[in-house]
């Protein structure tokens, strides 16, 4: 009969075999790392904490008013092959009379048809994504429109620049290359 | 075979998990010689058959009023002056491109 001794592991092994363990309670830490930017993204959706960066409010459009914010203080994002986009968020206490949609645009819309992407949401909070052209002048003005049940646009400007500092700077610094 | 099931589920249900697309509209129009030929469609790869697409002046006249056909695409002759196209799947899900955006693929 055979007798195998077993050989004593290594340093490096007896090191694993008696700390492996412990990787546990490194793994209930690392979410832990991510819990203020969860609580913080919660918070932002839910609207606790306010409407968003960079708030333009009070403007008049029609006999409406509404404040504009961007959703971050960032620069556009790529959305795959459908561009650039920035999230805006609007509220309009007053728009729950009168308003049948409310768009977002930049630059000057041509027609109603063209007024730009649409706000959903209740009039209190109500958000959109709204595609940036690359070719954007930085100073250009981004603009609210609002349908009314009377079939009439009502249409009122921000520049650009004030609603969103970091999409202009963005603008600026790629200078149309794109 | 039970070590390989268990080996293989979480591969499996990540990969099961797809995720969620954005649905922005897209058109981009090329020019081949007088011709002028737009493809529509959505960001999350599906196509747009059927869904409005118009050419209008600057002077806000419809100079070609159609629809993308089945395979998503619409060939028209180029108008003489200002115009852009004006791809339309419903309110707020526009795409506009400008004449002086249309160029040679």
């Amino acid at each position: 009969m055979s007798q195998t001794d077993t050989l004593p592991p290594s340093g490096l092994k007896q090191l694993w075999l008696k700390w492996r363990f412990h990787l546990n309670i490194l793994l209930i830490l690392v979410p832990l790392g991510f819990m203020p930017k969860y609580f913080a993204d919660a918070s932002l959706f839910r609207g606790d904490s306010g409407l968003g960066a960079n708030i333009v409010e009070n403007i008049q459009v029609g006999r409406w008013t509404l404040d504009l914010a961007e959703l971050r203080d960032e620069a556009p994002r790529a959305e795959g092959p459908a561009g650039y986009f920035k999230a805006f968020n609007a509220a309009c206490t007053s728009c729950d009379e009168g308003v049948k949609a409310t768009y977002l645009r930049v630059g000057k819309p041509r027609s109603l048809r063209a007024a730009g992407t649409i706000f959903f949401g209740a009039p209190a909070r109500m958000g959109t994504s709204l595609p940036i052209p690359p070719r954007t002048r930085p100073d250009a003005d981004i603009w609210i429109t609002i349908e009314g049940w009377d079939g009439k646009m009502y249409q009122a400007s921000v520049p650009l620049a004030k609603a969103s500092p970091a999409t202009a700077a963005w603008l600026e610094k790629q200078g149309g290359n794109k | 075979m039970k070590q390989l099931m268990r080996r293989l589920a979480l591969p499996l249900l990540a990969l099961a998990a797809t995720p969620a697309l954005a649905h922005n509209p897209m058109c981009e129009c090329t020019e081949h010689g007088e011709q002028i030929t737009c493809k529509g469609g959505f960001s999350d790869g599906s196509g747009a058959p059927g869904v409005t697409l118009d050419v209008i002046g600057y002077d806000e006249q419809v100079l070609v009023a159609s629809k993308l056909g089945d395979d998503s695409t619409l060939t028209f002759k180029r108008p003489e002056g200002e115009f852009y196209v004006l791809f339309d799947a419903g309110p707020g899900h526009v795409v506009e491109v400008d004449h002086a955006d249309i160029g040679a693929p």
